[in-house]
């Protein structure tokens, strides 16, 4: 029986979650809705599991964990520094280096994005904090596999184990899948929440964006623009334009952290188009998962395109006052108004 | 968020208020009772009083004193002893400077509230569930009160009296029915603001109850979409216009346009209508037309001076004229009532859909209650504020002509710078030389009173009121001054913040939504909204849908007050244009000709040019 190592993304759908991890799995169900979503594949966990067998690392992760069983801070550096010297000596399995040239073939060379698709990332449940690597404008086979590697390493960084390690017997064994996409040259990206995540209103869209590639705002780097947008009349309802210093623009060997120019700095970057066009994807998206999405996206340097790079459901969002008191009739409403609700 | 920021001392003692030069006095024009007094000062000093600038934007000639003490006789008669609202009596108002300032009387008691929570459910209930056929009773009995006022008949003083008086029973001799009659009219005034009241209090409640509702569910609903799917589509005050439109299509169609020339009088246009056939026929038509649309006012119909079309065609013409010009441009002059349609239905379909399933039902409910009460909401100002009250103060203008034929007062209009019981005054004097012959003191008495009271006006006319006096409240619970005049915690604190003279920003209610930049025009009163110009914004205290026709021409507009159920809200909304309402000051911290940008989505005015001060 053959393993799977990849799948082009547009065939993968929700039921792959557990071989090619949430994010994997999410964009195919997305590219099947129509949403537009930059054409990529995936690694399965099989591709990382064939790496780890192949390369002997077993006994030393087995070995490190052990020792990092206890929890105390300095073991548990010290053994994801261990897995992590020893998975960048070895090689990506043959296999795997095959199968991705072939899928990158398709791509005539052009930057891809190369990030971590966890197991049970993207879930409602939880999120996994430190398990998500992202590595942009990655060009070549030779440094697509050296970022697959380097996302492969991630699972075993110090946040990580830690995280694995507070869930016990609850935790799998660990395993991750890689999603490589083709790299989109975003003139503004963000991330928007198709909800008012602050004050729980399911008719708004809240929107954060700033200039450059994703990385920006994902990593907390800028204050981003602000903006919130009426679900059903897209409609500006809230804005507020920040100061933003720096942006990422694609650079040799990756995304480049640059000074954004004095003019552009405190420059809104969404105008009222931008902002319906993506309010109608986000709708389209949450509509697609019938849940409320936390969706980033970019949009291109060249026709202004939208993409969806990644979407998942919110998680941890405010009740609306109205949702938490117990359910009132029109009459029993209409008495308060007037302050002539009877006491019980 | 109504926390604690602090407003005690944000506004001035009603007892340091000054008199502004040359105004000294001005206090002879009104009721003994609504001055600040020294022997109140103590409980008066610590209540919180705002400017009633969405009625009373300018200062009150006396006999109008009448359009406060009438309407507050009602509301108070129907909220506190009809139908007992819990925590809130009537409304107490005050005079600084000839500008009214009023402030609720709250109930306190938790025993006398619960009492009162007994009356007002069953008594609300019963409006509630037999609302349809009351309010059509009501339209009956207005309209009983319409006729009654314009067919009552203010009777001269003859040299002899007719041979009747001796043979009719019941017949009086001229100086009972003189008296009678100016009796009657103040009854049948009185009458209509009881009726104005019947259903405001509950018509006002239900919608802000599901404006409430909404925003319990959606915290970030802009006001502007809660009151467009209330809104009517065939609401009668926008017949008026509708009508105009109409007359506006035949004058083109019958090819009698060319008449309508800008600069033209009314009397102009209509003598060379007369002169063709298709002219006189278009003149019929107009005719037909008045009853009852020409009833609109020229402004909110509180005051004496707003008149209505059939007193003033030039406001009509006006509009006529630049309905024509603008069909002959090729521009669509009609509301768009389909698209307003769907889009009320849209936005309702859609918002319940987002609704949590709870919610839903009493969304459902409060909205059909909210859309059977929005009519009565609209309509009552066809029916009492302009179609009443025009014919009611033409009544008192022939009381002013009675009193100017035996030289108590020069002029009819001057009958309006008394007080009604100044008035009842003269009147007692004037029947009482025309029976004994005797020589009236009134003719030296009132003329000089007139003469300093027009001039006390026009002063007061220049000073600028401040939004509120006296100690505001920390949070405003009062649900009427809530519900009636968006006087709500976070517009208190608005206005404290207002009081700096540098401020370049003006804050309001978003009511209508989009942003422009544009010159200001600021309209004070109602013979100023002739000055406005294509592509102005419009910044005044309050407008009124007979201000219609310049909504044609201008590109935002700004009020003083006002909530987003107010008709500058509903018109801009309409025209799609945007609008901020409730700034407190804008007509006094704008000058006309300044740059302003106008952000009716996010409810600021800011001041382009920089502070006007």
């Amino acid at each position: 029986m053959s393993v799977e190592l990849t799948r082009p993304l547009a065939e993968l759908r929700s039921a792959d979650a557990g071989r090619f991890g949430g994010k994997s799995s999410t964009l195919g169900e997305l590219i099947s809705a129509e949403i537009p979503v930059p054409p990529g594949f995936a690694l399965s966990c099989d591709a990382f599991r064939l790496f780890v067998a192949e390369a002997g690392l077993e006994g030393t992760i087995e070995s490190a964990m052990a020792s990092a069983a206890s929890g105390d801070v300095d073991s548990v550096n010290a053994a994801s520094h261990a897995i992590g010297e020893a998975m960048r000596s070895a090689p990506v399995p043959d296999a795997v280096r095959h199968e991705v040239a072939k899928r990158y073939a398709e791509f005539d060379d052009a930057p891809m994005a190369v990030r971590s698709s966890a197991l049970g990332e993207d879930s409602q449940d939880a999120t996994f904090a430190g398990q998500q690597e992202t590595y942009l404008w990655i060009r070549g086979t030779e440094h697509v596999c050296d970022a697959v590697r380097d996302c492969w390493i991630s699972l075993y960084s110090s946040p990580a184990i830690s995280y694995r390690a507070r869930l016990g017997d609850a935790a799998e064994e660990p395993a991750m899948g890689v999603t490589v996409q083709l790299m989109v040259d975003a003139e503004v990206s963000g991330v928007m929440f198709t909800c008012n995540p602050v004050s729980g209103d399911p008719s708004m869209v809240a929107i954060n964006a700033s200039w450059g590639l994703g990385l920006a705002v994902v990593g907390g780097e800028v204050t981003p623009d602000d903006y919130l947008v009426s679900k059903v009349t897209r409609e500006l309802v809230r804005k507020n334009v920040s100061v933003k210093e720096i942006e990422y623009v694609p650079g040799e060997g990756g995304a480049r952290r640059v000074e954004v120019d004095e003019a552009r700095r405190g420059q809104r970057c969404l105008d009222e188009d931008a902002l319906a066009a993506l309010v109608e994807v986000g709708k389209r998206v949450e509509r697609y998962f019938g849940s409320r999405q936390d969706i980033e996206w970019a949009i291109a340097r060249e026709r202004g395109e939208i993409f969806v790079v990644q979407s998942r459901p919110v998680t941890g969002l405010a009740k609306p006052a109205g949702e938490q008191k117990k359910p009132a009739s029109a009459m029993s409403l209409l008495m308060s108004s007037f302050g002539a609700e009877k006491k019980d | 968020m109504a926390t604690s920021t602090p407003i005690a001392g944000a506004f001035p003692s009603p007892y340091e208020i000054e008199t502004p030069p040359g105004c000294e006095g001005w206090e002879e024009m009104y009721p003994y009772y609504a001055l600040f007094d020294e022997n109140r000062r103590e409980a008066d000093e610590k209540r919180f009083w705002f400017w009633n600038s969405m009625h009373f934007p300018v200062p009150m000639p006396a006999f109008d004193v009448q359009c406060i003490d009438s309407p507050y006789q009602a509301v108070g008669a129907w909220q506190n002893r009809v139908f007992a609202v819990p925590p809130a009596m009537g409304i107490d108002y005050r005079v600084i400077n000839g500008y009214i300032y009023i402030s609720g009387n709250p109930v306190t008691d938790p025993e006398k509230i619960a009492e009162r929570v007994e009356f007002f459910q069953r008594r609300a209930g019963y409006y509630y569930e037999n609302w349809p056929e009351l309010y059509e009773k009501w339209k009956d009995k207005v309209r009983a009160l319409i006729d009654e006022v314009t067919n009552l008949h203010v009777p001269d003083l003859p040299e002899y009296e007719p041979d009747e008086v001796m043979h009719e029973a019941g017949r009086n001799t001229a100086f009972i029915d003189v008296l009678d009659a100016y009796q009657r009219t103040l009854r049948l005034g009185d009458m209509m603001w009881q009726r104005h009241f019947e259903f405001l209090l509950l018509g006002y409640g239900t919608y802000s109850t599901f404006s409430d509702h909404c925003k319990a569910n959606l915290p970030d609903i802009p006001e502007q979409h809660i009151a467009q799917m209330v809104a009517g589509i065939d609401v009668l005050l926008f017949r008026p216009d509708a009508e105009l439109r109409r007359l506006a299509r035949r004058a083109i169609a019958d090819g009698v346009d060319a008449a309508f020339v800008e600069g033209r009088t009314p009397d102009e246009i209509e003598a060379e209508l007369g002169r063709s056939d298709a002219g006189k026929a278009w003149l019929e038509d107009l005719e037909e037309t008045k009853d009852p649309w020409f009833n609109m006012a020229t402004g909110d119909g509180l005051y004496h001076y707003y008149r209505s079309w059939l007193d003033e065609p030039a406001i009509p013409y006006a509009s006529l004229i630049g309905h024509i010009d603008a069909l002959k441009a090729g521009k669509q002059i009609d509301r768009p009532t389909e698209e307003i349609e769907r889009e009320r239905d849209r936005l309702a379909t859609e918002y319940r859909e987002l609704l949590p399933e709870d919610a839903k039902p009493p969304f459902d409910e409060l909205l059909g209650l909210a859309r059977m009460v929005f009519p009565y909401v609209e309509e009552h100002k066809f029916f009492c504020d302009y179609w009443f009250l025009t014919r009611w103060w033409n009544k008192l203008r022939e009381f002013g002509q009675l009193l100017a034929r035996h030289d108590f007062i020069e002029d009819a209009e001057d009958i309006f710078q008394l007080g009604r019981h100044e008035v009842m005054s003269a009147l007692d004097e004037l029947v009482l030389c025309w029976a004994t012959g005797g020589a009236p003191r009134g003719p030296s008495f009132w003329p000089p009173i007139v003469a300093r009271r027009k001039d006390l006006l026009a002063k007061l006319a220049d000073w600028t009121p401040p939004p509120a006096v006296g100690v505001a409240p920390e949070v405003v619970t009062d649900p009427m001054t809530i519900m009636l005049w968006g006087v709500t915690t976070q517009r208190v604190q608005e206005w404290a913040r207002s009081q700096d003279p540098n401020a370049t920003e003006l804050i309001g209610a978003p009511a209508s939504p989009g942003t422009v930049e544009g010159p200001a025009r600021v309209v004070k009163t109602v013979d100023q909204i002739a000055d406005v110009r294509e592509g102005e914004i419009l910044v005044c205290a309050i407008t009124s849908p007979a201000w219609a026709p310049i909504f044609s021409k201008i590109k935002a507009a700004v009020t003083d007050i006002g909530g987003v159920m107010s008709h500058a809200a509903i018109v801009c909304r309409e025209y799609g244009m945007p609008a901020v309402v409730g700034t407190g000051r804008a007509t006094s911290l704008i000058r006309t000709g300044q740059m302003i940008r106008v952000d009716g989505t996010a409810g600021t005015i800011t001041l382009l040019d920089g502070a006007s001060d």
